[in-house]
């Protein structure tokens, strides 16, 4: 293995990525994007009766929201895959443990 | 620091140490991974949330859930009006707006432009302390109708159904005698600990937002060269917006 840096010369404590402007464009249109979902929820929410598809476009709505903030606000879309990853695979036991606990939660109201 | 030398570094073998393989400094990686930790905080109370709800789904009415829409109705300065979700929409808009300011200082700070930097900072201060401002008012509505952290009094009974779905946006409204009774605690108890374990993060996201554009006027990220504070700043501030996309939904919509 080569090291063309050697070790305390240039360290990854003090190490700054060179950073550039990827202008604001991008960032507008996830703003719109975020402002005319959560105008649809608003819409959605008077115009259907409550019901679990209702709560379904709610859920998925959410989800899309998440991932423009995350994605371009929070600048993941452009970071490396490797960073993507760690952040993002643990969320998934989350939405297991929701399914989970749902499903108990639902079983505890009929032994009430 | 020469850029070939940053050039060089960032050739290294990945994962032999001494660089870092994700190409962001220390400071950002760690805000990440706290920020992966909060998630996990908070996934934590709203999965006690959402097993307390489902748990209390069906009849004897007193202990069903209550509908979000029957008690988050208020709107400032309008009296009597069944007026559900909007004030709430209006508070997500707050929030959004002030993560476009904030992520606009942050391309501000990539061109190194201190007075824009400085202009965007303060719209989300002043952003975050709306937000605070309303979450204010609404537990202040809310403890009024007579919510607190250890009862419920927004149980519905038959009556409080049989009335309140016959009323419409904007209509009328208030709360007529034998409406309620004690409802299932977790409901007022699980919503003053969410929103003000949210509240709290926004408040510590403008102390720290107020922190870092006192810097930005000192010149201390001028001298440094670089704004990567901002962008630290930036992530936990995006983060607090993206907690609120699901404290919204799961508080309010559904």
């Amino acid at each position: 293995m080569e090291f063309p840096v050697k070790p305390g010369e240039y360290d990854a404590m003090n190490y700054i990525p060179h950073t550039e402007s990827h202008g604001t464009k991008e960032l507008w249109k996830t703003f719109w994007i975020l402002l005319g979902i959560t105008i649809f929820d608003f819409i959605i929410y008077f115009w259907l009766d409550p019901s679990g598809f209702r709560n379904f476009i709610f859920i998925f709505f959410g989800i899309v929201k998440a991932y423009y903030i995350v994605g371009a606000f929070m600048h993941l879309k452009h970071e490396k895959i490797n960073l993507a990853l760690i952040i993002l695979v643990p969320t998934i036991f989350i939405i297991g443990l929701i399914m989970g606990l749902l499903y108990e939660g639902n079983a505890i109201t009929w032994m009430k | 620091m020469a850029n070939s030398t940053q050039a060089a570094f960032e050739k290294q073998p990945m994962w032999a140490g001494g660089r870092s393989p994700f190409n962001v400094s220390y400071g950002k990686l760690m805000m990440w991974i706290f920020l992966l930790s909060d998630a996990f905080t908070f996934s934590s109370l709203l999965v006690q949330y959402g097993a307390q709800r489902f748990s209390n789904v069906v009849s004897p009415v007193t202990t069903k859930w209550p509908d979000p829409a029957s008690i988050f109705n208020h709107f400032p300065f309008i009296h009597g009006v069944h007026l559900p979700l909007l004030f709430v929409s209006v508070m997500t808009f707050i929030l959004i707006a002030s993560s476009v300011t904030m992520v606009l200082a942050v391309e501000a700070g990539h061109r190194n432009s201190r007075k824009e930097v400085e202009k965007y900072m303060i719209l989300t201060i002043i952003g975050g302390a709306m937000f605070l401002g309303c979450q204010a008012w609404e537990w202040y509505t809310f403890i009024h109708e007579g919510a607190r952290l250890h009862s419920n009094m927004f149980g519905i009974t038959e009556q409080g159904y049989a009335h309140l779905s016959k009323i419409d946006f904007g209509d009328p409204f208030h709360w007529a005698d034998g409406d309620r009774t004690n409802g299932p605690v977790p409901f007022a108890a699980l919503f003053f600990i969410v929103t003000g374990f949210h509240g709290f993060h926004v408040f510590s996201g403008v102390v720290i937002n107020v922190v870092v554009y006192i810097m930005t006027v000192r010149g201390v990220f001028e001298k440094r060269g670089h704004y990567e504070m901002i962008e630290k700043a930036g992530l936990y501030w995006h983060f607090v917006d993206l907690v609120w996309v699901f404290v919204f939904t799961f508080f309010y919509l559904i």
